[in-house]
């Protein structure tokens, strides 16, 4: 296609990304204004001085952030939970949707709607339960009690499943009748073909559990173990209406979730195609 | 199969030897006592509850204070989910209008005879720990909301519901553009200053006692009839703003003194004071702030007596409220420190001998998000009469409470 | 990778059929069996389990602290009819239907519209697919902040740019009205997965085919909907499902939006416009001290959910045939 017949597409994509990109745009403006210049009449994306309108960008709150007791080790407890359970939870979650996409067992496609049907109970009403068990199997208030209770996700099974549908059998049944086993066809065939929705997998696990507040929230009592999240939260919740030191902690939680992104989002493009919805 | 279980139970009886002994050399090392409390509002305020704790430890030799801080909005989430499980602490705080609920179902324990001086405590702190008659946790401190006003638009703060009305028209009838006064919601925050302005009137919310609910009485009506009439010259396309009182675009808000060190920080070039709340027929407020109690299902309930009172005693609780963000529950704290708080908060204190507790019945936090606040927004909204909405109210919180009056 | 659908057997054979040894079979299951087992031991501890523990507690009067008492089927009857005990129980339900009217279509279009125009480029494309994404990324906490000053009635800059086109200033989040669209709006905003998926979808298309399609002639609105549409079917499926069931479940949103910080608590919004069901169903579980009451609204979510989701897998079969 010629430049000038996508001038309109370019034209689209830069107001759609102004959309997305300028709320981000005012967090990371705000994580460096001065305390007083954050709420100025007009709403400014520069970290300007509210009298003069000149540049004045701060240190300041990111230094306070810091500060706060115990946002490195969160920071750091974080990405320890995240380098565990996101490659483990990738395994568990593609051994099994692989079984469900292609090996036939008696029973099969009940125990997958049974999933489903788990996935539509919410998860604030599990929430109590699971804690229970946790505690019953010797984890709660543990590093553990944060990845073990999390390892496996529905949803997750659910996109391989269908991603797994839709390659093609013929590959896997030439190398079934040259007598290979189900695992050698998992990694030579199903893994290398897979990559690009492994690499969504991935990237959506690895955002949900960076981000998650809730579970690390109830399973830990030992500061030495909080998450970031849980870190943030305690000064979202405590310093009420400092906007500024939220602004400078979020900015900071981002930048790993970033670098796992462009890692990862090269290998989304080499497509994903599902097929058939056979339930 | 008989000698499996032997085995087994001399395997489990060794077990437990074992794990006795290890327990006694840890108990004759130190005794853990567990505490929950909210998420530091500051590094400051950090360093105060370390320095309490450190001094704790050092006049209880053998005893570690393990204190967990937890983020205030979730903190009763988490304390749930605990409770349900079985993994509470020994001690930690509660919301005033929890203690009422957790005493009842007997999850906290009551404060054993002579542990405290009760005269000791100001009396609207004490009462929020107060249910049928007994005691159950002790104040950190409290707090109360009172009058902002912007000193450039109000020169002299109202002290009457008429004075209130006057300025709050004339702010707005000068400039269309700025509000007179932010009028609280019809939300659970709303809901918990409303009380204030009915005592202003000598009104109740309810009387625990003879099971009557008082809310749709004269003295309720007309304080919701106030907030309705503030509201015509303070539109909300002006105060729902964010800050809207900090930047200059309404004259007076309703806050509590955590709001004068945010103001200070954050809005230097605002003129600002703070007055009681504007009355009816007598001074009157309302009371907040955090109570500290004993969990029935903790361990070490004496201990956890003693540092609840080592919080509360007039030696450290000054430092400990002012940590908190609020102020000293003891009056020898207050009355000793009070030239330290400075004039902005002289009105909090002056409010806080009038504050009055919320009644102590354990529906109360449902009965105020789900019946009174919205009873409220529904007059604000002018959806109702103030005396339709809150009769509506009464009756249904008549009928959840199975009372009559 | 593309996935050559012309060569893709039409009707594949079974394995087993093609294999045709009882004792292959027999092994297979075992695989089978063993390749699921983590997954399923985690299921059985952490999700079969607790289920059926809040199957339990939704017909007793739980209250988290005290022994559950059996009530049978009060609590259901109860959030169904009686309005005088649960005042906003179908309010919520109000609320939850039209949030799920109003994102789940925009959000896809959104996702759908942004993955079509980035593979239609290619120069810039991947700087692009970053910054779209960037609402994904960020912290709950920031985005409750972000947003409210962008819906702010006096500076923000949403009433800014529609203001620019001649629409008065509103009260977004204060309105009733307003509030369902507002939050859809930010759902929207936050479509990054979905566009990621689509977009991987797009890229699983064989050029094959679209060149096919250029050769004879058919332009750009008749390739998208002869090629696109229906390539992307099973994608639009997969987002749709999950999408409905996620909004039905909508909470941290509303959460974070409606909550000011410093504990102050989260009743749902103006006139209770935004008390969405799970927002609802988390006061009254960990508020209200009625968890026996919100496992049964659990269970009640769970049934329609599951109607809707029969409904949807019944639509696209009749679609397909």
């Amino acid at each position: 296609m010629s430049r000038i017949r996508l001038a309109p597409v370019y034209a689209i994509l830069v107001v759609l990304t102004l959309v997305s990109v300028v709320p981000f745009l005012w967090m990371l403006a705000t994580s460096f204004k001065h305390g007083p210049d954050v709420y100025t009449k007009v709403p400014s994306l520069l970290p300007l001085d509210r009298r003069t309108g000149e540049w004045s960008p701060t240190l300041e709150n990111y230094e306070h952030v810091v500060g706060i007791g115990g946002l490195g080790r969160a920071f750091l407890n974080s990405v320890w939970v995240c380098l565990v359970l996101v490659p483990a939870k990738l395994l568990v979650d593609a051994l099994a949707a692989y079984a469900f996409a292609r090996i036939p067992f008696p029973g099969r496609d009940r125990l997958f709607a049974l999933l489903l049907a788990g996935m539509m109970v919410p998860t604030i009403t599990l929430l109590v339960p699971r804690i229970h068990v946790t505690q019953e199997l010797g984890m709660f208030d543990s590093g553990w009690g944060l990845i073990l209770p999390n390892v496996a996700s529905v949803l997750d099974i659910f996109l391989l499943r269908q991603f797994f549908l839709s390659l093609p059998r013929e590959l896997e049944e030439a190398a079934l009748i040259d007598g290979a086993g189900r695992m050698q066809i998992f990694w030579r065939i199903i893994v290398p073909l897979s990559k690009p929705v492994l690499a969504v997998v991935t990237i959506t696990s690895f955002i949900f559990h960076w981000n998650d507040l809730v579970w690390p929230l109830v399973v830990l009592n030992d500061p030495d173990l909080y998450t970031l999240p849980l870190a943030l939260q305690q000064l979202a919740s405590s310093e009420s209406g400092r906007a500024y030191y939220i602004m400078a902690g979020a900015a900071l939680a981002v930048v790993p979730v970033i670098i796992v992104l462009m890692v990862f989002q090269r290998r989304i493009m080499e497509g994903i195609a599902f097929s058939g919805l056979k339930s | 199969m008989i000698r499996r279980v032997t085995s087994t139970a001399a395997a489990l009886a060794l077990l437990a030897g074992l794990a006795a002994c290890g327990g006694s050399k840890d108990a004759a090392a130190a005794t853990t006592l567990t505490y929950w409390m909210f998420a530091d509002r500051t590094p400051q305020a950090g360093q105060v509850v370390e320095k309490l704790r450190a001094g704790f430890e050092a006049a209880n030799k053998g005893v570690a204070v393990k204190i967990v801080k937890i983020p205030k909005d979730d903190y009763n989430t988490k304390l749930g989910t605990a409770l349900a499980t079985g993994s509470v602490p020994d001690a930690g705080t509660l919301d005033q209008p929890l203690v009422a609920r957790f005493a009842l179902d007997g999850t906290i324990k009551e404060v054993p005879a002579g542990t405290v001086d009760e005269k000791a405590f100001y009396e609207g702190a004490l009462t929020t720990n107060r249910v049928d008659g007994k005691l159950y946790g002790l104040p950190q401190d409290h707090t109360t909301v009172g009058l902002f006003y912007n000193k450039t638009l109000v020169p002299v703060p109202p002290k009457t519901w008429d004075e209130l009305k006057r300025v709050t028209a004339e702010i707005h009838q000068k400039d269309p553009k700025i509000a007179g006064i932010v009028v609280p919601k019809g939300d659970g925050y709303g809901g918990w200053m409303w009380p204030g302005f009915v005592a202003g009137a000598g009104g109740e919310m309810a009387s625990v006692k003879d099971k009557k609910v008082l809310f749709d009485q004269p003295p309720a009506v007309e304080a919701l009839q106030l907030w309705v009439d503030l509201l015509k010259s303070s539109p909300r396309e002006i105060t729902d703003s964010d800050k809207p009182f900090e930047n200059g675009l309404a004259g007076m808000m309703i806050s509590g003194p955590w709001d004068v060190a945010n103001i200070k920080d954050q809005f230097p070039d605002l003129q600002f004071s703070v007055a009681p709340l504007p009355y009816k027929t007598e001074p009157a407020g309302n009371i907040g702030g955090e109570n500290a109690v004993v969990f029935s299902k903790g361990k070490n309930p004496d201990l956890a007596w003693k540092w609840l009172k080592y919080l509360t005693d007039p030696a450290n609780n000054t430092q400990l409220a002012q940590a908190l963000g609020g102020f000293p529950s003891t009056i020898a704290a207050a009355e000793r420190d009070a030239a330290t708080f400075g004039p902005d908060q002289a009105a909090f204190l002056e409010q806080l001998k009038v504050a009055r507790a919320r009644p102590a019945v354990p529906q109360w936090i449902q009965i105020n998000d789900e019946i009174i606040a919205p009873a409220i927004e529904s007059a604000l909204s002018g959806k109702a009469t103030a005396q339709q909405a809150l009769t509506g109210a009464a009756d249904k919180t008549r009928t959840l409470l199975g009372w009559t009056g | 990778m593309a996935v050559p659908v012309a060569e893709r057997p039409t009707d594949t054979p079974r394995p087993g059929r093609l294999l045709g040894r009882p004792g292959r079979w027999r092994r297979d299951h075992l695989v089978g069996w063993l390749l699921i087992a983590p997954a399923m031991a985690y299921f059985i501890v952490f999700l079969l389990y607790p289920a059926l523990a809040a199957l339990y507690y939704s017909f007793t009067d739980w209250d988290l602290r005290t022994a559950p008492n059996w009530v049978g089927l009060a609590n259901y009857t109860d959030l169904l009819f009686d309005g005088a005990k649960y005042p906003h129980f179908w309010q919520s339900v109000r609320v939850t239907l039209l949030y799920t009217l109003i994102a789940v279509p925009l959000t896809m279009g959104t996702a759908l519209c942004q993955a079509l125009l980035l593979n239609a480029i290619r120069r810039g494309s991947g700087v692009f697919r970053l910054l779209l994404f960037l609402p994904v990324v960020t912290a709950e906490a920031a985005v409750g902040a972000i947003w409210r000053w962008l819906y702010d009635p006096q500076y923000g800059l949403v009433n800014v740019v529609l203001g620019l086109a001649g629409i008065p200033r509103q009260n977004w989040l204060n309105t009733p009205g307003l509030v369902i669209p507002a939050l859809a709006f930010i759902a929207a905003w936050q479509c990054g997965i979905s566009m990621i998926i689509y977009l991987a979808g797009l890229k699983g298309i064989p050029a094959s085919i679209r060149e096919a399609a250029i050769i004879d002639g058919a332009g750009p609105v008749q390739r998208f909907r002869r090629i696109v549409v229906p390539m992307l079917r099973p994608t639009t499926f997969y987002l749709l499902v999950t999408g409905v069931i996620a909004a039905l479940q909508v909470f941290g949103l509303v959460y974070v939006i409606f909550s000011g910080g410093g504990g102050r608590s989260v009743t749902g919004g103006p006139e209770q416009a935004g008390l969405t069901y799970v927002l609802h169903l988390y006061l009254f579980a960990f508020r209200y001290d009625a968890m026996g009451a919100a496992c049964a609204m659990s269970f009640i979510l769970l049934v329609f959910i599951m109607i809707i989701t029969a409904l949807e897998f019944r639509l696209v079969r009749q679609e397909a045939s």
